[in-house]
């Protein structure tokens, strides 16, 4: 009888522990990011991205596809391409110089709140025989331009399907859907991804002041995720 | 009958009591233009991206919203490349006035990019 107890509590116990430490853990977002609630940045200054990838075009696009989802998050974005353009005229071309800069800095220069860092991880496509992705990755950081601590980092990735529908069984429909599929593989903008990705992260980053929910948003729950489909 | 005149108020409800909440900026066609003058840069997709910004300020106006961050400055920016200062400087400004936490950058920008070439 005891016997039979015991295992079942060992059974219990292991099952207890296996999902318990699969499960994402949801963190608040006032425990997630607690600094963002006591600083309180208004406005970011976003810095031209970091490539990581091999893709040479990727920071330029990606750039175009960063302001309008964090505005909506209630933050001032200052106009990212004429800042692009100042730092150029001061000779920076690459923010990889300016990663090491002191975020206190951009207050002096700019009146900046905060400074967002933002790396791309991952820009590419991919096919294989019967389908097709494109995948875009980014990790951004804030740092504040008061204390030059971080107060928000997020990673995030989307992967895109873009295998092509069905048409058709047999030998020749399948041809032509590898066919479409590199079609359509080749011809997906980046942008609409690399916009799904930014919402996706910044759906983490408290709400600023020019959003209705600013301050209100404390108890939200975030799960740190780092790949949806 | 009382019971449709029910169904017709909760539809009412359902219908209209989400839709309250007003998006807080228009961008309209915005990265979608740049990528493109990104990709090709030529007058053509220029003119088509300083549509999109007259644009977004039309609509913004239109729908009482205010005019997205950095929308004023950078359609001021492009017409000071144009050698149209007078304009530049007019949207520049309410830039500052819609967003006031921009004026010290504005201040070193115009210092830097026009007061400089003086002319």
């Amino acid at each position: 009888m005891m016997k039979r107890i015991l295992s079942l509590l060992f059974i219990w116990a292991f099952f207890v522990l296996t999902f318990s430490a699969c499960a994402p853990k949801p963190l608040k977002k006032y425990e997630a990011f607690p600094k963002m609630y006591n600083e309180r940045p208004l406005s970011i200054l976003v810095l031209p991205p970091i490539n990581e990838t091999t893709a040479a075009d990727a920071k330029e696009y990606y750039s175009t596809t960063i302001a309008e989802p964090l505005s909506l998050s209630g933050y001032y974005v200052y106009p990212i391409e004429v800042i692009s353009d100042i730092l150029k005229n001061e000779g920076i071309y690459d923010t990889e110089t300016l990663v090491t800069t002191d975020p206190r800095r951009f207050k002096e220069y700019f009146g900046a709140d905060g400074v967002m860092y933002i790396w791309i991880k991952k820009w590419n496509t991919a096919y294989y025989v019967v389908g097709g992705n494109v995948t875009v990755g980014v990790l951004c950081l804030l740092k504040s331009t008061t204390s030059g601590e971080p107060l928000w980092k997020y990673e995030g990735t989307i992967v895109q399907d873009t295998t092509a529908g069905g048409s058709g069984g047999g030998l020749i429909g399948l041809v032509v859907k590898v066919v479409a599929t590199a079609v359509q593989t080749a011809a997906t903008d980046y942008v609409p991804i690399a916009k799904r990705t930014n919402y996706m992260v910044l759906q983490t980053i408290p709400s600023g002041k020019y959003h209705p929910r600013f301050d209100k948003d404390r108890d939200d729950e975030v799960v740190i995720i780092k790949t949806t489909k | 009958m009382k019971k449709t005149g029910l169904l017709m108020l909760l539809l009412f409800i359902f219908l209209f009591g989400c839709a309250t909440q007003k998006p807080l900026y228009y961008w309209g066609d915005y990265s979608s233009s740049l990528y493109k003058y990104k990709k090709v840069p030529n007058e053509e997709n220029l003119k088509t991206h300083k549509v999109v910004l007259v644009n977004i300020i039309e609509e913004s106006n239109k729908m009482n919203l205010k005019v997205p961050p950095g929308v004023y400055c950078e359609y001021g920016y492009l017409l000071l490349k144009d050698g149209k200062k007078e304009e530049a400087m007019y949207y520049f400004d309410l830039e500052e006035k819609n967003y006031p936490e921009s004026r010290q950058f504005l201040e070193r920008f115009k210092a830097k990019f026009i007061e400089k070439k003086g002319n």
